[in-house]
């Protein structure tokens, strides 16, 4: 919606005005052309006459030579008109291309959704990773990650080792994952040593150690899952996304699968959590379309 | 405390939504959303309800309508259902109000009719309040007798009798070993203080849900389970462990304890007796061994969780090595129930070695999946057949699989067995936590030993050598078979592997998990030996060992040909297509695409 507020706006109106001009500069150029044939015809006629004229009254000579200069005049000017009406056409013609287009182009993240609303239906077929990530998570890969949250959550939960699965949990909440330099600081920070810290945090599946992407999917694995055909569908994801072997990731960082046991939601099967909703009863198609929704935003 | 508590008197008029997780996965906050808004419009907001999930997972959402005795039903509600379910039992306030409804009620249709309400055989216990009150009510919890039991047991002469109770009782375990609980708290008594206490929420069962949802539509009631717990054994600190995949579960609970310190049921003084109470919620961090008590204990202390040898149990040496006593959910679900009505009503229930109700997570091929009660006793089909109705037509009920990755398949010629401790024990399989997926003929059996052999060896803590790399070798053993690469003496090593796992391990998931491979290899070796001497899978699930072939019923729609993802099936419309074998991935996209049962899989 933001588009029609910045460049968009005037966009419209452009396309609207030069789309019109090319119009009308067309009919006045046939017009024109049309005219011309006949007035051509009409004054070489008159022409000629005069030219028999002049042929048996050399007094006349005057006159035929002031003809001339007018049918002379009369082309040059129309030729004149004629070019300034293409150069405009052409102006006009590029402008309205360029109107269009350039609507299209900054239309399709905000400008055009409104309009074709519902894009679960066809939507699927471009789930490949072309855009760069469009919201990313909030510490991207990279960026050094700020370390105060640590000292508040160390706070609020004690130093103590008990301590340790709630703070990793606060962390993995905030970061979306575990930080190798969060981590670090909560080893200066809490009774617990380097290696109790990556003991837990690589025993439990629920800690990730590595950047997640815009949208964590969670595909369950349970029992009535696997006998529904959570297989599949996971596989099917894999593919769609072009997840290379080994990774959990798109290479955009878009989409994070991640196969879990159960969630609990065994008369759904099977079943899989896009962020925070729940999509059940899915088939290989079905689940590459909840993707695409998502990915659409709400 | 044994003199049974009058039922609350009936209720006027409620119309009540299941919004557990469960129903809100299937649609229920637009449901919601629109019950409000039409009771506003009526003028009688306090009418609808928002309630936990009473187990008919299968047919949310679920609306159901209450006026005294009178209960009305209606399933798979839409939103554009409400208005007119609304109109047919609620009266609005004031007389406009009443005529536009009275005007539009003509022309509503038919639709929907109300159906029969929930399901079960015998009594509810554990799911007693699950879907007829507000989880999020004190008060409500309170009106059905909730915290009597808890106010009882304040009373230091009657605090002995908790435990004679549930002894006399024959009340067990209910998180799958069966340990009568009644006993455990007694040992647990005699222990000097401070002693804690816990309740098991890490249901790892792959396949159960039961605790999630009690935990989500009854959380005082487990709340007032683990404080007379702690009452009875003397602890004064407990703890709730509850699995981080059940968000919604862990919210509740951490909210049934505001409310019960508010109310003050916890807290530094429970009623004005002096007792010292204090319950806190832990989340699990996603690893089934933390259901196993000294591995769940081991996380409670912020370790790895890995289980410990035993003895010392914890109800000797537990959480900072003080006195323990962990319970599962349900148990302690049962435990009020039990004190208000007395052991005898309990004791009526079940059979000889097993008493009471167990809840069972129906789910698979089953065409009514969800959440039973029954009493104990009651034979595995009666539940498949009766509560579940059975699996899909034209399809064959093939096993049941109890006790999910511990547990083992029951196949159908047995599931005349009864749902108790011993008779499903004697079967290989095992009552477990209560998951029961239903198999149909098209579930490939080594297939599912298959994932369950990987669950556990992803699972396993490590530890144990033969469960960490035992349970690899019989996952490869497993997987070969499964490719169609099974060698001579494959099925004899995969049954020595399974013994030796099991007698070697520590702890309950490294003894029990051979138990899936060791039942499939009793009751189904037929499929067993198909895969490895015949490199043929018989249920056509192994992707490997079956070909996808489009027959003669062919329309020739393409419709195969748009869902195949990897184009192995050629775009020829009013032909008879062909699928490409050497580019064909078995993702079953086609067969699901297909109108007319033209793609068959051998």
């Amino acid at each position: 919606m933001s588009a029609r507020r910045g460049p968009g706006r005037w966009l419209r109106p452009l396309a609207a005005v030069s789309g019109g001009l090319v119009v009308v500069l067309t009919a006045l150029l046939i017009a024109d052309g049309v005219a011309e044939r006949l007035r051509v015809a009409r004054e070489s006629d008159r022409f000629e006459a005069l030219e028999q004229a002049v042929l048996s009254d050399a007094s006349r000579a005057e006159e035929l030579a002031g003809e001339r200069e007018v049918q002379t005049a009369r082309t040059m000017a129309r030729q004149e008109r004629n070019r300034a009406f293409a150069w405009t056409l052409l102006a006009a013609s590029a402008a309205f291309l360029a109107a269009v287009e350039g609507g299209r182009l900054l239309g399709a993240p905000g400008a055009a959704r409104p309009a074709s609303a519902g894009p679960q239906g066809e939507a699927l077929v471009q789930l490949r990773p072309p855009r760069a990530v469009a919201a990313g998570p909030p510490a991207a890969a990279g960026a050094e990650p700020e370390l105060a949250f640590v000292d508040e959550v160390v706070a609020a939960r004690g130093a103590s080792r008990e301590a340790a699965i709630p703070i990793l949990q606060a962390l993995q909440n905030h970061y979306r994952y575990l930080p190798e330099a969060a981590l670090r600081r909560v080893c200066e920070l809490t009774e617990s040593t380097p290696a109790e810290i990556a003991g837990v945090a690589s025993f439990y599946a629920r800690f990730r150690r590595t950047p997640v992407g815009a949208h964590l999917v969670q595909v369950c694995q349970g029992t009535a899952c696997h006998v529904a055909g959570s297989g599949p569908v996971l596989d099917e994801l894999r593919r769609r996304l072009e997840i290379p072997p080994g990774s959990d990731s798109d290479v955009g960082l878009r989409f994070t699968l991640d196969p879990v046991n159960c969630l609990g939601c065994c008369s759904l099967a099977p079943v899989m959590m896009v962020d925070d909703r729940v999509a059940g009863r899915l088939t290989p198609t079905s689940a590459c379309q909840a993707l695409a929704a998502a990915e659409a935003g709400p | 405390m044994t003199a049974p508590l009058e039922r609350p008197a009936a209720t006027p008029l409620e119309v009540r939504l299941g919004m557990g997780s469960c129903g809100i996965a299937n649609g229920a906050e637009p449901v919601w959303e629109a019950l409000r808004s039409g009771a506003r419009e009526a003028g009688r907001e306090g009418v609808v309800k928002a309630v936990g999930c009473g187990g008919s997972c299968h047919r949310e959402p679920l609306v159901e309508v209450v006026a005294g005795e009178d209960r009305s039903l209606y399933t798979h509600v839409t939103p554009e259902m409400v208005p007119v379910i609304l109109r047919r039992h609620v009266v609005p306030r004031g007389w406009p109000a009443r005529l536009r409804w009275a005007a539009r009620r003509l022309r509503d249709p038919e639709e929907p009719r109300p159906e029969s309400g929930p399901r079960s055989l015998g009594a509810r216990i554990v799911l007693e309040n699950c879907g007829e009150i507000d989880p999020r009510s004190l008060e409500e919890y309170r009106r059905r007798g909730g915290y009597a039991a808890l106010e009882a047991c304040l009373d230091p002469a009657r605090r002995d009798g908790v435990i004679a109770t549930l002894t006399e009782s024959g009340l067990r375990g209910r998180g799958g070993a069966g340990f009568p609980t009644g006993r455990k708290w007694a040992l647990a008594r005699r222990q000097p203080a401070p002693k804690y206490v816990v309740c098991n929420g890490d249901e790892g069962d792959p396949g159960a849900f039961m605790d999630r949802l009690v935990l989500e539509s009854d959380p005082h009631r487990v709340v007032e389970g683990l404080a007379i717990a702690a009452l009875a054994v003397g602890a004064e600190e407990g703890f709730f462990y509850i699995r981080s995949e059940y968000p919604q579960a862990v919210r509740r609970i951490a909210e049934a304890l505001r409310q019960a310190e508010a109310g003050g049921f916890l807290g530094d003084d429970v009623r004005g007796s002096g007792e010292r109470l204090r319950l806190a919620v832990r989340e699990g961090a996603g690893a089934f061994v933390c259901g196993e008590e000294t591995a769940l204990i081991a996380s409670l202390e912020g370790r790895r969780g890995m289980p410990r040898l035993r003895p010392p149990y914890p109800v000797e040496s537990g959480f900072r090595g003080r006195p323990t006593v962990v319970n599962n959910v349900e148990t302690l679900a049962n435990v009020p129930w039990i004190l208000r009505h007395g052991a005898a009503a309990f004791a009526r229930l079940g059979s000889a070695g097993s008493k009471g109700t167990k809840v069972f997570a129906l789910a698979g091929k089953v065409r009514h999946g969800g959440l039973v009660e029954v009493a104990m006793g009651i034979t595995v089909a009666r539940i498949v057949e009766e509560l579940g109705g059975g699996v899909a037509p034209g399809r064959r009920f093939k096993a049941v699989l109890l006790g999910g990755p511990s547990g083992g398949c029951l196949p159908a010629e047995l599931a005349h067995t009864p749902v108790d401790f011993e008779a499903l024990a004697r079967t290989g399989a095992i009552m477990g936590s209560g998951g029961l997926v239903v198999l149909d003929d098209r579930d490939c059996m080594v297939d599912i030993a298959r994932y369950f052999l990987r669950f556990t060896c992803g699972e396993s803590c490590g530890k144990c050598t033969f469960c960490r790399i035992g349970t690899r070798r019989m996952l490869e053993i497993l997987d070969r078979l499964c490719e169609g690469e099974g060698r001579q003496g494959d099925l004899e090593a995969l049954a020595e592997l399974a013994d030796r796992v099991g007698r070697t391990s520590l702890c309950g998931l490294g003894q029990t998990a051979p138990n899936p491979v060791l039942t499939a290899l009793r009751y189904f070796r037929d499929e067993f030996e198909a895969h490895l001497h015949e490199r043929r899978c018989p249920a056509g699930k192994c992707a490997a060992l079956v070909t996808y072939t489009i027959n003669d019923r062919c329309i020739g729609c393409t419709l195969c040909a748009q869902a195949c993802p990897v184009d192995a099936i050629a775009y020829r419309p009013y032909e008879i297509h062909e699928i490409d074998d050497a580019a064909c991935v078995r993702c079953d996209a086609c067969r699901e695409a297909c109108l007319d049962d033209a793609v068959e899989v051998h």
